[in-house]
């Protein structure tokens, strides 16, 4: 994601960090913030292409899929969606505090975010090992008792592979959030410039809202199927 | 710049809507609703995906440029959702060899 490194690290030094190419500071924050619009965008395909490859199978699979999500510890997931939702809150104050100029603000809230994000991996690993345990590990250790054995395996492929790929998409923004905490300490954004800061929050919340849809149609449809 | 883009408080109340929306699909999920089910929690999900981006991430503030952008994802998932599906589920219909 080459645009968003640059967004990233681009502004130049002070007093001026209106680039050359843009005539106001206006235009060049609209700029950064279409950027980030724009790969966000490309993520949608990206996410969407495994959106779609699962709904095709889970129209074709209804029982096998609806076997496959009563394995989901509901418990668990319902508090990440929670904790996901809570640094999306943490993460569009730590943007409010960036907006006023107020730097300590900001650093704890990107701390607290940060935070949140481990707390959400952590769990979601305790949440693997135990499908580990549980031997639905497609590939790996995997058995299951009923008839659609195949089919069942087929929801945990998906399971495994569009959770990983979120973790994934977890583990960059802490690291892009790291770099904003650094920049942070090292003063270089002030009330009047912290363009990065939104930049950065717009693919914090945009993973957030993928969580939303996985855990939709991941941990949701086996709920009246457990009963 | 002195002023916030959106203000503290419409952040938290954005907040307590998101996390009762969680409650009710988690709650509604325990209903027999058969396909209901996918269909209730999809669009739970996208209320709750619609809040974070209008709100959290900007959007309802943002330039039309952006608007147009983040409409514009949508579109063309939704493109790519409803032409791969017609394809898969209209196969069996006609009773060609090979299908």
């Amino acid at each position: 994601m080459p645009d968003m490194v640059s967004n990233l690290s681009g502004g130049g030094h002070l007093p001026s960090r209106v680039r050359d190419h843009f005539r106001t500071a206006e235009q060049q924050r609209e700029s950064e913030m279409l950027g980030m619009w724009i790969f966000l965008a490309t993520e949608v395909m990206f996410f969407g292409a495994l959106f779609v490859a699962f709904t095709v199978y889970r129209t074709g699979y209804p029982q096998a899929f609806g076997a496959g999500s009563a394995d989901m510890n509901i418990v668990l997931g319902s508090i990440n969606t929670a904790i996901l939702i809570t640094s999306s809150l943490t993460m569009a104050l730590a943007v409010h505090a960036s907006e006023v100029g107020n730097q300590r603000w900001l650093q704890v809230l990107l701390v607290l975010t940060m935070l949140l994000g481990c707390v959400f991996l952590a769990i979601k690993g305790v949440e693997y090992y135990q499908h580990y345990l549980d031997h639905k590990m497609p590939a790996v250790w995997f058995e299951y008792s009923g008839a659609d054995g195949s089919k069942v395996q087929m929801f945990f492929v998906f399971y495994f592979f569009m959770t990983g790929l979120h973790a994934l998409h977890m583990l960059v923004g802490i690291g892009v959030l790291l770099v904003i905490l650094g920049r942070s300490l090292a003063g270089s954004f002030s009330a009047e410039y912290h363009t990065p800061v939104a930049v950065a929050a717009l693919y914090w919340s945009f993973v957030d809202i993928i969580w939303v849809f996985l855990f939709a149609i991941f941990y949701l449809q086996g709920l009246h199927v457990m009963r | 710049m002195a002023e916030p883009i959106v203000r503290k408080r419409t952040y938290w109340i954005v907040y307590v809507v998101l996390l009762a929306l969680t409650l009710l699909t988690v709650l509604l999920g325990y209903l027999h609703m058969g396909e209901f089910n996918m269909v209730v929690a999809i669009a739970i999900a996208t209320i709750q995906a619609s809040l974070i981006a209008g709100f959290f991430m900007h959007a309802l503030y943002e330039a039309p440029l952006v608007r147009v952008v983040t409409v514009g994802g949508v579109i063309w998932f939704l493109i790519m959702m409803t032409l791969t599906l017609t394809d898969y589920h209209t196969r069996g219909w006609l009773p060609f060899p090979g299908k």
